[in-house]
């Protein structure tokens, strides 16, 4: 119980961490010069491209948030990881950044934003209220306003709790309580704007429950990787125990069994019905070669990592769980694609604005690696910048205790 | 392992087990409400007012078999009403005792361990009230083993599994399976201290036969608490699932109302948070007079609330959903529907569930309202209420305004509807009575546990 | 006990503790002096006994993941035979194995076998129900599933010895130590 009468210099974060840190960004800078080339030269399939790989990291770090809160609301024994949920959720600032090449695709990506294809369509003109530029610029602004707000307040009296002043324990519980009350209502708009628009003509209610559930399974599986590295590494290999790791675990077997469950409940629910406005958004991936993507979603975001995860020993030894979390990551990623890109042709238009094409193929770009090596490189980088401004364990944690005493009897 | 006491917040987290008490203390406490000989009185008034709505019941159903469903209301349009509506409502409140058992188990939340035993006798009392609905909307129950599961049968005729109504089968009677064996798992150790603790030969035959010569050895204890855990990881995707079923049965169609794909959460939550209401309403009488304020702590009625909060909150999300898609869909049927429900004839039980499940909770939030008893009892019971409500709204506002105005009607349940309904509350309640007086109501071997005295002296601890 | 005018015939002798501390060092001890035919009786689960105890890791997850495979093929082969092929009807116009709906019944179908099967295979395992045992012979062990906490080293144990054992339990310093017998 040391961590608790020092101030946390020997917490530090590991040097190693420099390294990955400068790796980061030039992966992320690399990827910044292809996702520029392919700005100027096709530029319809950057922004659907860079659409994509930013709904990822900004799922890990609002899922990053979203747990954050849940621990301070709730205790348990995942307070060893508050650092690294911090750290995440302190990039939101480069994410509302990051976000800016979506406001200038606005016209590529929403076929909304044009005022013909509106004046033509019955359904877009009962919409336009909701769906019209300002006001998705005004909602996509209280969204960043509100997470940053709430991350960077939960940061700021974070260390004031490290420097001793127990009085913001209970304030960081109200925080929490409201936070997730605005992350929730946030994150589903936001699914509806960036993503379900995208379709302008479909919704689908369940849809918010699918974004938190995506965030969640991302954040975790994110969580996995970075403590399964520190870990390994001082001051983190004395804290950090197998049970630690069994929790996460167990939450990510939750995630992604809910993740399922969520999907399916969907699927099944629009095949059964089988209405006009509902099932062409199925039909279109469930053809022209993206069924294929569907059923890997459903072997490797369900039925491998469910059936590998449900072993009480892969979730207590890091070094094979991390490979776990890995690849659910490289599938979040997949799920993603899934959900935007059969929205558009392969010329990279969004379906719903060309005339005539109705079909979409089953393509990948080239920009769907250069993006998410872009958006994830200075990601990462600011990940790792945050990440090393702290002591490493939150000592001052009034749950901690309980954490570390943990043994993790199941 | 008693979580710390921390003095955060300024304010001390009450303990899940008032400090003092011994195994011994602990046993002698639960099994003593089953080992004495004298029966309070007011066991005999609250089993007695039990007695007679379950009286009811049996005439209500003998009315029902000789006459036919036709006492009741349901009509054209509105086909299903309190039949259903009682259905879920009954197997929504059964959701919490599984819960409680099952997922509060996987995540190590103590504070579950005294409240796990009653609410799993309550998720069995719940599923058999909820039973006798479909069973009964048949007419004719002695044939529905033959509509209802697949028996193979001379005419070569199968049930038609595209339907939810095969899966609800499926899923409320293996539910009622899964609780049933988890329920008696946890039995078992008890009754054997209750065999031992017996005093006369004929209690300790029966809870000997009960207790199925368990002897506490290491070696069945080792299997016993893999066992309990396993049944705890499949139990809790079947709560879900069981929940998520029941939505089936109105999310598959495409009726306005019906038709949302947000319905298997949504239900899901609204069950859980039917079920604490309804673990506080049985919980708060039950410690008050069976003194019982040393095992179901203040902590056990904050986090019930919490509980609440948390599923009452989603549950309001699920609300505001709806009526935002009713507008986004930019169908014109599913914005009627919504408007029928909040200015149609029945707008006044509308405004009242949200009355209740997305305003009222909000009190929730205050630790002044967590710590008032009495104010919690009558809150739960209007949780009760309101989620009563809202199944009735989304059921009749549904069905009454259909495609066709022409077929448009009212409904309005009859007095046997009323009857039906109350007799099973008095099946329940009969149920219930008889089971805090005959079996220990609280897990005393898990209740042990948690005692100072079970905690292991490590050297290299100190 | 007062049973010494009886030869030979012993289940195995029985020490009793007051703590589970002092019930998991015994068995410690037991096992470090060379006994493996024992058991320990307690009221409550005590999870350091599995270890000192030498208990193996139980075969139930297997036959639970075993019940879970058996329900689910079961269950989804049950509605493909009888939906596609023994009584193939035209549900509004969907395919006769249109497997989306049959997923809610094949999940109840796998979780009720896995139950079962979790259910079943404990107390088989357990050899339980079982109506006579003889440790229920020594009156003190009424307090088994109460407060007290015994170890009973078992006759069948080839280091078993009637006075030696008996000595050595009684340097374990329990509250008592009875000859149970069979």
């Amino acid at each position: 119980m040391t961590a608790q009468t020092h101030d946390g210099a020997h917490l530090a974060a590991p040097r190693d961490i420099d390294g990955l840190r400068s790796r980061a960004l030039i992966a992320g800078v690399v990827g910044l010069v292809g996702c520029g080339l392919g700005f100027v030269f096709d530029r319809d399939h950057f922004f659907r491209s860079w659409l994509i790989a930013y709904l990822l990291v900004l799922g890990i770090a609002l899922g990053s948030m979203a747990l954050l809160m849940i621990q301070h609301l709730s205790g348990g024994a995942w307070g060893v990881f508050r650092r690294v949920f911090e750290a995440s959720s302190r990039t939101l600032p480069l994410l509302a950044l990051m976000f800016l090449p979506i406001v200038l695709g606005m016209g590529t990506l929403y076929s909304w934003t044009h005022a013909e294809h509106v004046a033509a369509d019955a359904i877009l003109q009962h919409k336009a209220p909701y769906l019209n530029v300002p006001f998705f610029l005004i909602r996509a602004l209280i969204y960043f306003a509100g997470w940053i707000g709430i991350a960077w307040t939960m940061s700021r009296w974070s260390r004031r709790q490290d420097e001793g002043d127990m009085s913001v324990n209970k304030r960081l519980q109200y925080l929490a309580g409201g936070g997730l009350v605005f992350y929730a209502l946030a994150s589903t708009f936001a699914g509806i704007d960036w993503i379900m628009s995208i379709n302008p003509h479909w919704f689908s209610t369940l849809f918010g429950f699918i974004m938190v559930a995506g965030h969640g399974l991302s954040a975790l599986s994110f969580t996995i990787v970075v403590s399964t590295f520190l870990s390994r590494r001082a001051p983190m290999e004395n804290i950090l125990k197998p049970s630690h790791f069994h929790d996460l675990g167990k939450l990510s077997l939750a995630f992604v069994m809910l993740w399922a469950y969520f999907n399916f409940s969907q699927y099944m629910l629009v095949y059964a019905a089988n209405l006009a406005e509902e099932i062409p958004y199925f039909i279109t991936r469930i053809s022209h070669g993206w069924q294929y993507v569907a059923l890997f979603l459903v072997v490797f975001q369900f039925i491998v990592p469910f059936l590998l995860l449900l072993s009480r020993d892969l979730k207590r030894m890091p070094h094979r769980l991390i490979w776990v979390s890995f690849a659910l990551l490289a599938v979040r990623y997949i799920d993603l694609f899934l959900l935007v890109s059969p929205e558009f042709a392969s010329t990279g238009a969004n379906l719903h604005m060309v005339t005539g094409a109705h079909e979409s193929h089953f393509y990948v770009h080239w920009l769907d690696l250069a993006a998410p090596l872009a958006v994830g490189g200075l990601w990462l980088w600011m990940f790792f910048t945050q990440l090393a401004q702290r002591p490493l364990v939150a000592f001052a944690d009034p749950y901690l205790r309980e954490a570390m005493e943990s043994t993790g009897g199941h | 392992m008693a979580p710390p006491e921390q003095p955060h917040q300024g304010r001390v987290t009450p303990p899940v087990i008032a400090p003092g008490h011994t195994f011994r203390s602990v046993t002698d406490k639960i099994g003593g409400i089953v080992l004495t000989k004298r029966t309070p009185i007011g066991w005999f008034v609250g089993f007695g007012i039990g007695f007679i709505f379950l009286l009811v019941l049996n005439v209500t159903i003998g009315n029902l078999l000789v006459t036919g469903i036709g006492i009741w209301g349901n009509n054209v349009p509105v086909g299903w009403a309190f039949d259903i509506i009682n259905f879920v409502w009954w197997i929504g409140i059964g959701h919490a005792g599984t819960l409680i058992s099952a997922i509060l188990l996987l995540f190590r939340q103590q504070w579950r361990t005294s409240i796990n035993r009653f609410a799993e006798a309550m998720t069995l009392f719940a599923v058999a009230c909820a039973a006798m609905f479909p069973l009964l909307h048949t007419g004719r129950p002695w044939l529905a083993a033959y509509w209802l599961f697949p028996y193979p049968n001379t005419m070569g005729l199968w049930p038609q599994f595209r339907s939810p109504l095969i899966w609800d089968v499926f899923a409320v009677s293996t539910y009622g399976t899964v609780s049933l064996l988890f329920w008696f798992t946890g039995l078992v150790p008890d009754l054997a201290t209750l065999r031992d603790r017996a005093q006369s030969k004929g209690v300790r035959r029966i809870f000997g036969v009960l207790s199925l010569g368990w002897r506490g050895s290491a070696r069945h204890w080792h299997r016993y608490e893999m066992a309990y855990l396993l049944l705890a990881g499949i139990s809790t995707p079947l709560v879900l699932s069981v929940h998520s079923v029941v939505s089936f049965d109105f999310a598959v169609s495409n009726l306005p109302g019906w038709h949302a794909t947000v319905f298997p959460p949504y239900f899901v939550a609204g069950a859980i948070y039917s079920g604490f209401a309804m673990v506080m309403t049985l919980a708060i009488p039950l410690r008050k007079f069976y003194h019982l304020e040393d095992f179901i702590t203040m902590r056990h009625i904050h986090n019930m609330t919490k509980v609440m909060l948390v599923t009452g909150m989603i549950v309001a999300y699920g609300y505001a959903n709806e009526a935002f898609f009713a507008w986004y869909s930019a169908n014109p049927y599913e914005a009627f529907m919504m408007s029928n429900r909040m200015t149609g004839p029945y707008a006044l039980f509308y405004w009242t569930l949200i009355a209740i499940n997305a305003v009222m909770i909000q009190l929730f939030w205050f630790r002044k309202v967590r710590d008032n008893i009495v104010l919690l009892f009558v809150l739960s019971l209007l949780v009760n209420v309101g989620m009563w409500l809202e199944r009735f709204v989304i059921i009749v506002t549904s069905l009454h305004r259909d495609f066709l105005p022409s077929s448009w009607d009212m409904y309005a349940p009859t007095r046997w509807d009323f009857a039906m309904f109350t007799g099973t509350i008095g099946l329940f309640l009969s149920l219930f009575f008889l089971f805090i007086r005959f079996l220990p109501a609280l897990a005393m071997f898990e209740m042990r546990t948690i005692v100072p005295e079970a905690k292991m002296e490590h050297e290299h601890r100190g | 006990m007062s049973h010494a005018e009886l030869p030979a015939a012993l289940h195995g002798l029985m020490a009793e503790f007051e703590t589970p501390t002092a019930l998991v060092r015994a068995a410690e001890q037991a096992r470090l002096a060379g006994y493996r035919e024992m058991d320990a009786y307690s009221p409550i689960p005590i999870e350091e006994l599995n270890e000192a105890l030498g208990l193996r890791r139980t075969r139930l997850p297997k036959l639970v993941f075993l019940g879970g495979v058996i329900g689910g093929t079961a269950g989804y082969a049950l509605q493909y035979w009888s939906q596609a092929m023994a009584y193939p009807m035209n549900i509004g116009g969907r395919p006769y194995h249109s497997w989306p709906h049959f997923i809610p019944v094949t999940f109840e179908t796998t979780v009720l076998g896995a139950a079962l099967a979790c259910f079943v295979g404990m107390w088989a395992l357990n050899k339980l129900p079982q109506p006579y045992h003889p440790v229920f012979n020594v009156p003190e062990f009424a307090r088994a599933s109460l407060d007290r906490f015994f170890l009973c080293i078992e006759s069948t144990d080839p280091k078993f010895d009637r006075e030696e054992t008996a000595r050595f339990l009684a340097g374990l310093h329990p509250v008592g130590v009875s000859e149970v017998a069979p």
